[in-house]
């Protein structure tokens, strides 16, 4: 940390105001919701979404490094921070005029292609549009922010290697380490103030592929922010990702003001107030109770896309918060950023606007599945969910032997249930005692979700765009077009419309895009298929992954 | 499932080659075709590959085809309706070493004396052409400017439109597991899904080729190689060229997206057994070698990682034509890592060749039969890589 007294970290040319150790988003948003940047295609305004460094809203420039995700960089002293892919500014970009004469989309599979002497034209002028920040300048990004001197990382070797510290991964870090195994807790977050087993910190798993050799041995791919990427070998691995709050499809659903309820909970700072005044909550299940708790009388009203839970009940009523159960969100109002909602009731029924200058959503909490893709576990269709989940056996084995899954990642969203599943996983590993039964399973209905989307498709449209996919803003319109023309299959539809290949590696559009494939293709979700999850999980610098030894021992391969 | 129980060609393999053959037979007003695929659309090396078309070979008749493709991509667009974006930001060839050098120089004479103005490249001139790179070690290089890259996909979908549109039939997820064998000529094709008559059958299987022509009971030499690749985030427009390492095969160009999409060669074991994964030993080769000629990737974030499989012959060219060992069977692949930059031009020969029509294919430098006669001194194609 560079000392303070010297220069503040300066955002767009002016001293950034706010704490120090708050992330930049967070010291921004103190002065209202920051629009930090445009979107790809339209140059729509965007404003921070997701809160946990997956979405791709929030992308900056630091110190020339570009991509850096502004809610999770914690600024120093003389960093400059730059936006990009906007001008003059991200909130009054001239390109954003594309938005107003494109209505329908701009259509790059079929369009630009006459007359073919202009074709070096229409290069130029889409390149220019394309592509977030530009090439850092003068080698290596240097600074605060900027790669250490290049050295290599040795392979770290374990026994057990549990990856992520939540509820379920330090319950299973803790019952491995207290069972003799040797242990290492590798997760994204800063490190632990508790003792506990050997953890590195600020280090995510972004490659896993199947393990390897006689006996077999995982090799994992880590990724320390700032640092070099490495090796772990491992002969266990526990995945504990956990789980993140999902996105949902609707008019100008890209709006500034629509965020994820942990982006909600992210975005401001606890002592403040938060940067909206009546938010309307989506949901009706626990995701929504520590919204209301936070926010309480900033929240305007709970609408939720099924039945709601009598606990939300009890609580929105007890803040006096009116509750829309049953009910479709069709669009995002406002020019610019959100300032109502059109809704319409479930089963049929006229729609009708609430204001609000947000909208928090909490309807759908999702497993973090990359990994065990990556691999090669066997999934299944987990109805509940509306997401694949690992296949499981007793004591969290997933179909791959040695690697276990624990918590949210194996589908489990009861906190008490995680950490029961890490412990349960300690167990099968170190073979101690007889091998718990499973945690119970959620109660697995026919799959709610499915039917909102069935009703949500069928309704006529507004004008408003639907953007399946925000980070390359892909309209619904041209999956729909897709599977329209006879393109079958996520793996077509991802390659014909770009769906899935922007920086949040899928986890705003995939969700969407099964629900969607599933009605549009006549079949169910669990006949749909996922996309090939291609490592790495985050996008890692190359700089980092030049620093792996030369040799690595073996192909260590996988996805 | 197919629609009818006998055609007159069946095309297996529905990659960039397959469908540029229905293609040519279309034109010629043969449809009663079918192409059959075992995977999805752009499942295979033509959604899996790096978008580069080049004219720059050591074999003249190379160089030929290719400048022939140049023109059917400039086209495709008025031609098929798909923006393949076809961008002829030049192809960049550097050598490190003055050997390296001079079979570079050999290069440009030959192309040169196909017409096509490539040129060879001081440092600074390299410099010139792709002002970010490092050019410490590099000896010179080679540049041709009408080369570019262009984006796959909207190839396979236009081709695959415009088949439907003329009544050929395109069916995926159908592996062919046989074929029907009748007096030394080939009479139909056996299917997951039935068999199905035809009186002569195209290999275009790509990396799968030489596993189908076993099942025609041929043995051919090309082998199934596996090659990794990589997409960065994307970035502003910086680099114009396609550039191209020969000491290690690193290659890698800017698309119309902004990302950096390149790779490197890895010895990996050959055959199709062992699927397309990535590997870590690929990530951190490919960013040492791309970190070292381009300084300020350093910081930039790789996306995605995934591989293919080149098609690779012993001399490096394609083989092309009817195989003397088993009438009505044809070969339309062994076309390396260069199938999407060759199809338009090698498919319409193998197209011909399907229609009993003359063609201007040296058989021996394309042939199936030059293998047969080992020993024989022949042209190779050695600029492989990128």
């Amino acid at each position: 940390m560079a000392a303070t007294g010297s220069s503040p970290p300066r955002w767009r040319g002016r001293p950034l105001a706010g704490p120090e150790g708050a992330s930049l988003v967070a010291r921004l948003a103190r002065a209202g919701l920051p629009e930090l940047q445009r979107s790809l295609r339209y140059h729509r305004p965007r404003a921070p979404f997701c809160g946990i460094g997956q979405c791709t809203n929030c992308l900056v420039g630091v110190n020339g490094r570009p991509n850096v995700r502004g809610c999770r960089y914690v600024p120093l002293a003389g960093d400059r921070i730059t936006s990009a892919n906007s001008w003059p500014s991200p909130s009054w970009d001239l390109l954003g005029v594309l938005d107003l004469l494109f209505p329908r989309g701009l259509d790059t599979l079929h369009g630009f292609t006459w007359p073919r002497f202009a074709a070096p034209l229409y290069h130029r002028v889409i390149r220019r549009l394309a592509g977030y920040d530009r090439l850092p300048e003068g080698g290596a990004a240097t600074g605060p922010a900027g790669p250490p001197a290049p050295a290599v990382a040795d392979p770290v070797e374990t026994d057990v290697l549990v990856i992520g510290a939540g509820d379920a991964g330090t319950a299973a870090a803790a019952a491995c380490a207290g069972r003799g195994l040797e242990t290492l807790l590798v997760d994204r977050g800063p490190p632990a103030e508790a003792p506990g087993p050997a953890r590195l910190a600020r280090t995510t798993v972004v490659f896993l592929p199947p393990p390897e050799g006689e006996p077999s041995r995982f090799s994992a791919l880590v990724h320390e922010e700032a640092g070099p990427a490495r090796l772990v070998r491992a002969r266990r691995v526990v995945v504990a990702t956990g789980g993140y709050d999902g996105p949902l499809l609707f008019g100008n659903g890209d709006r500034p003001g629509v965020v994820t309820a942990e982006g909600a909970l992210a975005l401001g700072l606890a002592d403040a107030d938060p940067w909206f005044r009546r938010a309307v909550v989506f949901g009706g299940g626990p995701r929504v109770l520590p919204l209301l708790d936070r926010f309480g009388t900033h929240v305007e009203a709970v609408v939720a896309p099924g039945a709601v839970s009598p606990a939300v009940v009890e609580r929105a009523s007890a803040l006096d918060v009116p509750i829309y159960p049953r009910t479709l969100l069709l669009e995002a109002l406002g020019r610019r950023r959100v300032r109502g909602l059109r809704l319409a009731p479930r089963g049929g029924g006229p729609t009708f606007d609430l204001e609000a200058d947000a909208l928090l959503l909490a309807h759908r909490r999702l497993p973090q599945p990359q990994l065990f893709y990556q691999a090669g576990a066997r999934m299944r269709w987990h109805a509940t969910l509306g997401a694949y989940v690992p296949d499981l056996e007793a004591g969290g084995a997933t179909s791959v032997p040695g690697l276990y899954a624990a918590g949210t990642a194996a589908g489990l969203l009861e906190p008490a249930a995680s950490a029961a599943s890490g412990e349960a996983v300690a167990d099968a590993i170190s073979g101690s005692g007889v091998a718990r039964p499973a945690p119970p399973a959620l109660p697995e209905s026919t799959g709610e979700l499915e039917g909102y989307y069935v009703e949500l498709l069928r309704r006529p449209r507004g004008r408003a765009k639907r953007l399946l996919c925000p980070c390359e803003d892909v309209l619904l319109t041209e999956v729909e077009e897709a599977v329209a023309n006879g393109y079958r299959g996520v793996e077509v539809v991802k390659r014909r419309t770009g769906v899935g290949t922007g920086l949040c590696q899928g986890r705003y559009c995939l969700p969407d895009l099964l629900l969607v494939l599933a009605h549009l293709e006549g079949r169910p979700p669990a006949e749909v298929g996922y996309i090939t999850q291609r490592p790495p999980v985050l996008p890692t610098p190359l700089g980092a992954l030049a620093r792996l030894p030369t040799a690595t021992g073996s192909e260590e391969e996988g996805a | 499932m197919t629609g009818r129980s006998q055609y007159r060609v069946v095309i297996v393999g529905a990659g960039i080659v397959g469908l540029y053959t229905a293609w040519h037979l279309a034109e010629a007003g043969v449809t009663d075709v079918l192409v059959v695929d075992r995977g999805f659309l752009s499942g295979g090396a033509s959604g899996r590959n790096g978008g580069g078309v080049r004219q720059q070979w050591e074999t003249p008749a190379t160089v030929r085809l290719a400048r022939e493709s140049v023109g059917a991509y400039r086209r495709f667009g008025v031609d098929f309706g798909y923006n393949v974006w076809f961008r002829q930001g030049g192809y960049l060839f550097l050598a490190e070493t003055p050997a390296e050098l001079d079979r570079l120089r050999a290069v440009v004479r030959i192309v040169n004396a196909e017409g096509l103005p490539a040129r060879v490249l001081t440092p600074s001139e390299v410099l010139r052409h792709a002002p970010a790179l490092d050019v410490t070690g590099i000896a010179g290089g080679t540049f041709l400017g009408s080369d570019g890259t262009l984006y796959p996909f909207p190839a396979v979908w236009g081709l695959f439109e415009a088949l439907r549109a003329r009544g050929v039939e395109v069916t995926t997820g159908t592996p062919v597991t046989g074929f029907r064998i009748e007096a030394g000529r080939v009479r139909g094709v056996v299917t997951a899904s039935g068999t199905v008559a035809a009186e002569a059958v195209v290999n275009a299987a790509g990396g799968w080729s030489r596993d189908v022509s076993r099942l025609a009971g041929l043995e051919t030499p090309n082998v199934a190689s596996r090659h990794e690749i990589l997409a960065t985030e994307p970035l502003k427009p910086f680099l114009d060229p396609m550039v191209v390492r020969t000491s290690d095969g690193l290659y890698f160009s800017q698309t119309m997206r902004g990302e950096i999409v390149g790779g490197l060669s890895l010895p990996h074991p050959t055959g199709t057994g062992s699927g397309m994964p990535s590997s870590i030993r690929f990530l951190g080769t490919m960013a040492r070698a791309l970190t070292g000629l381009l300084p300020a990737l350093a910081s930039v974030g790789v996306l995605r990682a995934w591989s293919g499989f080149y098609d690779e012959t012993p001399d490096g060219l394609p083989i092309l034509g009817e195989d003397p060992r088993l009438g009505g069977f044809y070969h339309a692949n062994g076309l390396g890592g260069h199938g999407f930059m060759l199809a338009p031009a090698t498919s319409r020969r193998v197209a011909e060749a399907v229609l009993g029509q003359r063609t201007d294919l040296d058989p021996a430098l394309f042939g199936p039969g030059r293998f047969l006669e080992p020993g024989r001194a022949r042209q190779a194609e050695r600029l492989t890589l990128g």
